[in-house]
C-alpha cells in the first residue's frame, strides 16, 4: 500500500504534511489494534518469564522474604559442578553429531580420524553425564533430578511410537480407501476429548482390579493381571524378571500405562497431519516411480518419506517440546501408589509449588525447565533442520 | 529409451500372466489394510465405549464387572447432575467458555488485521516476540500469574481475583495462535477491495467490519472453535485460581470428584460423560473446518 506521491500543487507543504498526518495514523492505527491483544500476551505471556527469574532469587514461601541468589539453583542441581559436567556432557554428545556429519563430507583419509576424534568426544560426553549425575544426585533435590529421566522416558516413550504409528494409519488411509474420512474421524476423536476426562477414564481402565480393561485384554493372552497405574516396579524388571536399578531398568509400570495413553490420545492428531502432507505430494512422482518399477515399499521409501520429512519433522518437535510441557493426564494419573516414578518435571514444580507452597523454589525448576526445552529446540532443529527435504 | 520399453514390456507380461491371481493378491492384501485400519478404530473408540457403559452401571457392577450392565441406570446421570454438582461445573464451564471466546475473537480479530494489513513501525519484530510465546511453557507462567492473579504484584481492582469469573477468562483472551490463523487469511485479501473502501471514505475499522469480517467466516469459525476446546479443556490454571466451588468449570470438578468422592465410579464415569458430550457434538457439527484447520495450521508449521 506504498502511497503514491500526489502531484505537486501551487500549494507549499500541505500535501507534504497531510501525508505525514496520514502515515501517523496508519501506524496509530495499527497500535491501537494490536494493544488488546498484545496487553494481555504481555501480561500473562512476556512478563511471568522474568517475574519467574525473579522469584527464582528469593526465599519466597507464599510470601517474599530474603534475596538469596543462586542458592534455590543450587538446592536442585545440588553441585555446580556436578550440573556443569552433566550439561556439558551433552553438549559433547551434539558436538559429536555435529563431527560426524561432518566426516560424511570430507575425504575418505581424514574422514577416520574425524571419526575417531567423534567417538572419543561420545565416550567423553557420556562420562561426564554420568559422573556429573551422580555428583548431582548425592547433594540436589531426589524429586527434582528424578524428574528429568522421567520426563525423558515419557517423551522417548510416546513421540516415535505416535509417529510411525500415525504414518502407518495415514498412508493406509491414503491408499483411496473406502470409509477414509470415517476411519479420519474416528482416529480423531481422542485427541478432541477433554483430556481430564479421558484421563479419569483410562485410571479405570487401567486399574489394579482383575475385571479392569487392560487386565481384560492381558488375560486373552494368558498374562496374569497387572497393577498398572498403582505400579512403581520397573517395566523391564516386571517383563524380564531383572533385578535392575537406574536408567537401564526403564519407566515404572505406571509410567508405561501413561505413555500408552499418550500414544492412544495424540496419533490421531498426527494422522489427520501426516493425510494433509500425503495429499500434497505431487502424483506425477508416484506415476513416474511406478513406470520405472519401483515397488510399494520403494516408493515408500524414497518418495514418501523424504517429501514427508518437513513434516514429520514438525510433528516430531511439537510433539517432543509437548511432552516436556506435559502436565494435566499425569496428574491425573497419577496415584500414591506410584510413589512419585510418574512424576515428570511438569509435576513435580507443581508439587513444590502447590503442595510445598515453595514458591521461590518452584520458579528455579521452572527456569531450569525452561532452559531444557530451549536447548532441546535448538538441538532439534540442528540436527533434523538439515536432514529435512524442503521440496 | 530402451529400458522404459522393456519395463512397460513386463508390466504388460505380469498383467498377461494371471489377472485372477493378481485381483486375489490385490484383494487380500486391501483386505489386510483394511484389518489395520479396524484396529486401530477399535483401539481408538473401546475407551468411549467403556466410559459409557460404566457410568450406566450400578457401584456393585463397577467393581464385579462385565461389559455391559444388566439394566442400564440412566439415573447416575440424575444423580451426577444433581448430587456431584455437575450442573453447577457445566453452567459455570459454560460461561467461562463464552467469555472467553468473546474476548479472543475481539482481539485477535483485530490484531490480526493490523499485523496482516495495516504497516507500522517494528510490526514484524513485534509479531515474532508474539509467536514465540507459543513455546513457552506453563509451568513457567504459572507461579507469576498466580501472584498477578492474587493482587500480590499489581494492585487489581476488587483486590484478589481468586474465585473470579475474571480470573478464569481474561489471561485466555488473546494468543498468538488465534492471531497468526487470521492473518494468514487477512493478508490475502485483494488489495482493490481495500482500494475501492478507501475511496469510499471507509477506514479501517469500517473495512473491517463490514467488508472482511463478512468472508472471514471460515477462519473466525476456526479460531472460536479452537477456542471453545481450549477454554473448556483448562485444567491446570482453573485448579489454581478456583479454591471453591463458585467459579469452578467442569474439569476441575471432575478432578475434585476424583479426590472427594471416593472409588464411585459410575458417577465419575457419568461426570466424564457431561464434560465430553458438548466437545463432541461442537465436533460433529463442525467436523470438516476442525480437521482442515488442524491439517493447513500444523502444515504451515
Amino acid at each position: 500500500m506504498a502511497s503514491t506521491p500526489l502531484p505537486q500543487t501551487g500549494i507549499h507543504k500541505s500535501p507534504r504534511r497531510r501525508l505525514r498526518w496520514a502515515d501517523l495514523r496508519e501506524h496509530l492505527t495499527g497500535y491501537l489494534f494490536i494493544l488488546p491483544a498484545v496487553l494481555i500476551i504481555a501480561i500473562f505471556g512476556f512478563f511471568p518469564i522474568g517475574y519467574a527469574v525473579y522469584m527464582s532469587t528469593f526465599r519466597w514461601r507464599v510470601v517474599k522474604s530474603a534475596f538469596i541468589g543462586l542458592d534455590n539453583y543450587h538446592k536442585a542441581l545440588g553441585d555446580w559442578l556436578g550440573a556443569f559436567l552433566f550439561a556439558g556432557g551433552f553438549v559433547l554428545l551434539f558436538v559429536t553429531y555435529l563431527l560426524w556429519s561432518k566426516s560424511t563430507e570430507i575425504h575418505e583419509n581424514r574422514k577416520w580420524i574425524l571419526r575417531i576424534i567423534a567417538l572419543l568426544v561420545l565416550a567423553a560426553g557420556f562420562v561426564a553425564i554420568s559422573n556429573g549425575w551422580e555428583r548431582m544426585i548425592a547433594e540436589g533435590d531426589d524429586d527434582f533430578l528424578h524428574s528429568l529421566p522421567i520426563t525423558l522416558f515419557y517423551a522417548l516413550g510416546t513421540v516415535p511410537a505416535e509417529l510411525i504409528l500415525a504414518l502407518l494409519l495415514a498412508y493406509i488411509l491414503f491408499q483411496k480407501i473406502r470409509g477414509q474420512e470415517f476411519f479420519r474421524m474416528l482416529y480423531f476423536l481422542p485427541y478432541i476429548t477433554p483430556v481430564v476426562a479421558s484421563a479419569v477414564v483410562f485410571r479405570t481402565i487401567f486399574s489394579p482390579r482383575e475385571s479392569s480393561l487392560a487386565n481384560i485384554i492381558l488375560s486373552w493372552f494368558g498374562i496374569k493381571s497387572q497393577e498398572w497405574l498403582f505400579e512403581s516396579d520397573p517395566i523391564n524388571n516386571i517383563i524380564f524378571g531383572t533385578e535392575l536399578q537406574g536408567f537401564l531398568a526403564g519407566p515404572s509400570m505406571a509410567l508405561v500405562a501413561i505413555i500408552l495413553f499418550g500414544i492412544w490420545t495424540y496419533v490421531g492428531y498426527n494422522t489427520v497431519i501426516f493425510l494433509a502432507g500425503l495429499g500434497s505430494i505431487p502424483h506425477e512422482l508416484y506415476e513416474a516411480a511406478e513406470i520405472d518399477g519401483a515397488n510399494r515399499w520403494q516408493i515408500f521409501r524414497y518418495i514418501t518419506i523424504p517429501l514427508l520429512s518437513p513434516i514429520t519433522f514438525y510433528l516430531a518437535i511439537i510433539a517432543f517440546i509437548g511432552t516436556f510441557k506435559a502436565f494435566n493426564h499425569i496428574y491425573v494419573m497419577r496415584v500414591p501408589s506410584a510413589q512419585g516414578t510418574v512424576d515428570v518435571t511438569s509435576v513435580t514444580i507443581f508439587q513444590t509449588f502447590y503442595q510445598a507452597n515453595q514458591y521461590g523454589y518452584a520458579a528455579a525448576q521452572a527456569v531450569l525447565l525452561f532452559l531444557i526445552i530451549l536447548a532441546l529446540t535448538y538441538a532439534q532443529n540442528k540436527i533434523f533442520g538439515e536432514r529435512v527435504f524442503y521440496g | 529409451m530402451a529400458e522404459g520399453v522393456r519395463v512397460r514390456d513386463r508390466i504388460h507380461e505380469r498383467e498377461q500372466v494371471s489377472p485372477v491371481f493378481l485381483r486375489l493378491k490385490k484383494i487380500s492384501s486391501r483386505m489386510v489394510l483394511y484389518l489395520i485400519l479396524i484396529a486401530g478404530a477399535v483401539v481408538a473408540v473401546l475407551p468411549f465405549f467403556w466410559m459409557v457403559s460404566t457410568s450406566l452401571m450400578t457401584l456393585g457392577e463397577t467393581i464385579n464387572r462385565q461389559w455391559l450392565p444388566a439394566s442400564p441406570q440412566f439415573e447416575n446421570y440424575v444423580d451426577a447432575w444433581t448430587e456431584a454438582r455437575f450442573a453447577q461445573y457445566f453452567l459455570n464451564s459454560v460461561i467461562v467458555t463464552l467469555v472467553t471466546m468473546a474476548g479472543l475473537l475481539f482481539t485477535s480479530v483485530l490484531a490480526g488485521y493490523a499485523f496482516g494489513r495495516i504497516k507500522f513501525w517494528g510490526r514484524d519484530v513485534i509479531f515474532t516476540l508474539l509467536l514465540s510465546t507459543m513455546m513457552i511453557p506453563e509451568s513457567v507462567t504459572m507461579i507469576p500469574n498466580f501472584l498477578m492473579i492474587r493482587g500480590d504484584i499489581i494492585p487489581l481492582p476488587g483486590g484478589s481475583w481468586l474465585n473470579t469469573l475474571q480470573a478464569l477468562t481474561v489471561p485466555f483472551m488473546a494468543n498468538a495462535f488465534s492471531i497468526f490463523l487470521l492473518r494468514q487469511f487477512f493478508i490475502k485479501i485483494p488489495d482493490e477491495l481495500w482500494d475501492a473502501a478507501r475511496i469510499d471514505g471507509a477506514g479501517h475499522l469500517r473495512f473491517l467490519v463490514q467488508i472482511v469480517l463478512p468472508i472471514s467466516k471460515a477462519p473466525i469459525l476456526t479460531v472460536l472453535i479452537f477456542g471453545f476446546i481450549g477454554s473448556w479443556n483448562a485444567f491446570l490454571w482453573p485448579l489454581l485460581v478456583t479454591t471453591n466451588a463458585t467459579w469452578r468449570p467442569l474439569m476441575v470438578g471432575l478432578w475434585t470428584f476424583v479426590t472427594e468422592a471416593g472409588p464411585q465410579t459410575h458417577l465419575l464415569m457419568a461426570g466424564a460423560v457431561i464434560t465430553v458430550i458438548p466437545i463432541l457434538i461442537l465436533y460433529f457439527l463442525t467436523q470438516k473446518q476442525f480437521t482442515e484447520g488442524i491439517a493447513t495450521t500444523g502444515l504451515k508449521g
